[in-house]
């Protein structure tokens, strides 16, 4: 898997996701409504990356668990508690620039 | 720089035609935006047969954890390099997201106002994976920028002047 461009057609098909806590995967895997187990490695990442993961978990949208937590986690799941994550809203962003730059 | 490239883009794909020629600045060492830039607009000239865009690179400001000292001597060096740039380019808006490619290009707009020769508005959006804390970019044009937006409340309470819209990407 290695550096593929892009891993939206593996994401499609799948049914669970266990990925490491970089922001793009968990917003690409949460945005097509995929089942998603964080692993968090303290010791490898540095502080700011963790700061989505814990948000995520925190707001009821992941799994959370570190590296010797994660077979009790895959034994353990329940999904039924997390709740979707609803799309980022650029428009709002548009409607802002707009009143900003006098567009509107 | 990819996770910036991506959110920028997204930032962007509500704007209407009256946001053209959009003028993007990559870092040299940038090899995977260009790309995707090139997709974004391709799919907005079939929309908008008027769009316009341009694209211009600027050596890199700093590498990731590049230590202080050296990052003020690169970052020196990128922003002589991008006054120039920025002077041919005018700008009436400067959009940018935190990589360090941006604060070289918002300091050549913040001179050339200086000098009265233009006047630029900045907006600077943090990324969305800053929930606690800002990027140093983040940190730095906080003062400098018109408009600074944070994607989630925590950082709107210990950063009072910015402005708090959601999740916008």
């Amino acid at each position: 898997f290695r550096f593929k461009d892009s891993l939206a057609e593996d994401l499609g098909k799948a049914d669970l996701v266990i990925s490491h806590a970089g922001a793009g995967s968990c917003l690409e895997t949460l945005e097509k409504g995929k089942p998603l187990i964080v692993v968090i490695n303290e010791k490898l990442m540095n502080n700011h990356q963790l700061e989505l993961a814990k948000q995520l978990h925190r707001d009821g949208h992941v799994l959370c668990c570190n590296c010797s937590t994660l077979v009790e986690t895959l034994q353990s799941m329940d999904f039924s508690t997390l709740k979707p994550f609803p799309p980022g809203q650029p428009e709002k962003f548009a409607l802002f620039l707009d009143k900003v730059v006098g567009f509107q | 720089t990819g996770g910036h490239t991506t959110e920028i883009l997204r930032l962007l794909s509500c704007l209407p035609e009256s946001y053209s020629p959009r003028h993007y600045v990559l870092a040299d060492s940038d090899k995977m935006s260009e790309a995707k830039i090139r997709s974004f607009e391709q799919a907005r000239a079939e929309m908008f047969s008027s769009s316009q865009f341009t694209l211009d690179r600027i050596p890199r400001s700093r590498e990731v954890r590049q230590s202080w000292t050296s990052s003020v001597a690169t970052t020196l060096y990128s922003f002589l390099y991008s006054v120039p740039l920025t002077y041919k380019l005018k700008p009436d808006l400067i959009l940018c997201n935190g990589p360090g490619t941006c604060v070289p290009v918002c300091m050549s707009a913040l001179l050339l106002g200086l000098l009265g020769i233009k006047r630029t508005i900045i907006v600077y959006v943090e990324s969305i994976c800053r929930v606690e804390t800002l990027s140093l970019s983040g940190k730095i044009l906080y003062y400098f920028s018109d408009y600074f937006i944070v994607q989630w409340p925590g950082l709107k309470e210990k950063y009072p002047k910015s402005v708090y819209l959601g999740r916008i990407v």
